[in-house]
């Protein structure tokens, strides 16, 4: 089965900051903090039906989740991202949950490597 | 211009990470100091303006900036800077996804330098930060490169105008060396017999500035003044704390660490001391250390000129001496005491002073006009001599000669007449070199006759032969209402002038200052006139 984080981005990450493992451990702890606030505002403004307040959430999940090699969530942002700022998203709220989805993926996947190290 | 210390690009940059998301910040922020620059943050577009004008935190050195951001976002960030002179030169890099090419394309053209991807390789960032960092230093090398000649500009301009103010001269050159070396506290020392004594500073608090005035310093290596003394060249101390053979107690009171001294000096000789201070352990890099030579050398040459200018008056003086040989003779003589004592005896006095000498002074270099008053005081001199008269003193450009005392001269009003037409003509000779030169000097003289009180005046030590009159006082007024070159005699002098009345005119009715009712003057005649009138 495919992760949801990819293992050649995040051996990556870990080489560009030194193999400071410990650091790397911090960095993916902001992630799924951060990610956490950003996947509710998300659902906020798709439940509000607010297609402009879409932008900025995707396009800060969708870098951070490149970063760690979350790279599915990384493209679905994208488009919704680009979607968003088009003003034509169809249906905002499975969008959003798509990305939730995702979302919750990728975080098991980072504390399940890290449980399993 | 002078050249940024050191290879600019090599140096670590201050950079400023505009960016919303926290995630970002870290990573780059962790970048950043792995390739040896300091990271600083800002979560929005309003915080980072703030920081960056933000005059008590150290200068940013490049902007990494987030466009899609809250509150301010990275196009306004743009506008902002454009906007503000004195953020429009720092290198901004756009941070984007590669799906975001129509964005970058805007932020470069409203003034971005470049932009990095937002998968971030470190070799890429090291590269593109080390472009922008050199942009910005060539940037901050220029700026400063005018900065400091203006600041060198204003020295020379302040020396210019005041080249025989030593104190002017000092003040500006270490309040410039403060600045411009980027030094919190500046000295200058001037040699004062075996040691050196504070002249001028900068920077300081009252309690350094007092300790400074209140200490001299004697050549030695226990302080930077002394050692740069000792030794006639510029030494750096990194920092004080590091250097055994440094007790100097000002360090207690000025608090600093690292200090550099230059020699003030001409031909070898040390006259006295420029020297720069930090509180912090912060080397004087090659390129302050150059400008506070710089700065040395114009005040080595504000002490040259004080100098000079003492040596003129001591050759003055001497000159005054010499050219009283009544007074001499009378001193010598028996009843020299009862005179010196003080007598009431008729006299008549010469007054003449030079027009234009002020700005001669100011405009000349010092050398000539030591070389003119040289010329002017020999050429009067030898007139004063050839005359009998007694010469009273060389103040400044202004000479008072007396006749009739202490030897008695019986045509005394026609002598100082005929020295007064002879010291014109002369003059005319002098001046006329000095008009192809650009120097426009003219000569305006007063004589009067009258009673007054001769004698010694003045103190132990330090007596002149003079006298207290009226006569005095209006040959000095005569000869300030004076037209350039013309003599102006009183009507009792011309009254005395017996057989040559011919050779003056009448000049109207004067009120002068110190005379209660206008006085009637007369003009004394170019002798070629004088003589087809008579």
């Amino acid at each position: 089965m495919d992760s949801a984080i990819d293992a050649a981005t995040m051996a990556n990450l870990l080489d560009i900051t030194g193999g400071d493992q410990g650091f790397v451990d911090e960095l993916v702890d902001t992630y799924i903090a951060e990610g956490e606030r950003i996947v509710g505002e998300l659902d906020a403004a798709a439940a509000a039906g607010s297609v402009p307040d879409l932008v900025r959430p995707a396009h800060s999940l969708k870098s951070s989740s490149l970063n760690v090699g979350a790279l599915q969530l990384g493209e679905l942002c994208r488009q919704l991202e680009h979607d968003a700022l088009g003003g034509a998203v169809a249906d905002p709220v499975a969008r959003a949950s798509e990305v939730k989805t995702a979302f919750d993926a990728a975080r098991a996947a980072l504390l399940d490597e890290r449980t399993s190290r | 211009m002078t050249p940024p210390a050191g290879d600019a690009t090599m140096r670590p940059g201050r950079v400023l990470i505009v960016d919303d998301t926290q995630f970002n910040r870290q990573l780059l922020a962790r970048l950043l100091q792995g390739i040896g620059h300091e990271p600083v943050e800002a979560s929005d577009g309003r915080q980072a303006l703030d920081r960056l004008r933000d005059l008590d935190q150290p200068p940013i050195d490049v902007i990494l900036l987030d466009i899609v951001m809250p509150e301010m976002d990275g196009y306004d960030v743009l506008a902002a800077l454009g906007d503000d002179a004195a953020l429009r030169h720092l290198p901004v890099i756009v941070i984007s996804g590669v799906d975001e090419l129509d964005s970058v394309v805007r932020c470069l053209e409203m003034g971005a330098a470049d932009y990095l991807p937002r998968t971030v390789d470190p070799a890429i960032l090291e590269a593109r930060i080390a472009s922008s960092l050199a942009r910005k230093r060539l940037h901050d090398a220029e700026r400063e490169a005018v900065d400091r000649q203006a600041a060198t500009n204003e020295v020379l301009a302040i020396m210019s105008r005041s080249a025989f103010d030593l104190q002017v001269v000092l003040d500006a050159s270490v309040r410039a060396a403060v600045r411009l070396c980027r030094a919190d506290y500046g000295v200058a020392y001037v040699v004062e017999g075996d040691a050196y004594r504070v002249a001028a500073s900068a920077g300081g608090t009252d309690e350094l500035d007092r300790w400074e005035r209140e200490h001299t310093i004697k050549p030695g290596r226990d302080s930077v003044v002394g050692r740069v003394a000792l030794l006639g060249e510029a030494i750096q101390i990194e920092d004080v704390q590091d250097d055994r053979e440094y007790v100097a107690t000002g360090q207690q009171v000025g608090g600093y660490r690292t200090i550099f001294g230059v020699p003030i000096q001409q031909d070898g000789t040390v006259s006295g001391v420029l020297a720069l201070t930090r509180t912090e352990v912060r080397p004087f890099a090659d390129a302050e250390k150059a400008l506070a030579i710089g700065f040395a050398e114009q005040a080595a040459i504000g002490v040259a000129n004080a100098r000079l200018l003492e040596t003129i008056d001591r050759q003055r003086g001497q000159l005054a001496r010499f050219l009283s040989p009544q007074v001499a003779q009378l001193v010598s003589s028996p009843e020299g005491e009862a005179l010196l004592a003080g007598h009431r005896r008729e006299i008549t006095a010469m007054f003449c002073d030079l027009r234009n000498f002020t700005t001669f002074s100011e405009m000349a270099e010092p050398e000539e006009v030591l070389g003119f008053l040289r010329r002017y005081h020999a050429m009067v001199g030898s007139l004063v001599v050839e005359h009998e008269g007694t010469l009273e003193h060389f103040a400044g450009d202004g000479i008072m000669v007396f006749f009739n005392d202490p030897a008695p001269q019986e045509d005394h009003a026609g002598r100082a007449v005929r020295m007064a037409v002879a010291i014109r003509e002369r003059f005319a000779e002098v001046s006329d070199e000095w008009r192809r030169r650009g120097h426009i000097l003219q000569v305006g003289i007063g004589i009067a006759t009258g009673y007054a009180t001769m004698g010694r005046i003045g103190f132990e030590g330090r007596y002149d032969y003079g006298g207290v009159g009226n006569a005095i006082i209006l040959a000095s007024r005569l000869s300030g209402e004076a037209e350039p070159n013309e003599i102006l005699i009183s009507q009792r002098t011309f009254a005395a002038l017996d057989g040559d009345q011919a050779t003056a005119e009448p000049a109207g009715e004067r009120a002068l200052k110190g005379f209660s009712r206008p006085l009637l003057v007369y003009s004394v005649q170019p002798m070629a006139r004088a003589a087809e009138a008579s």
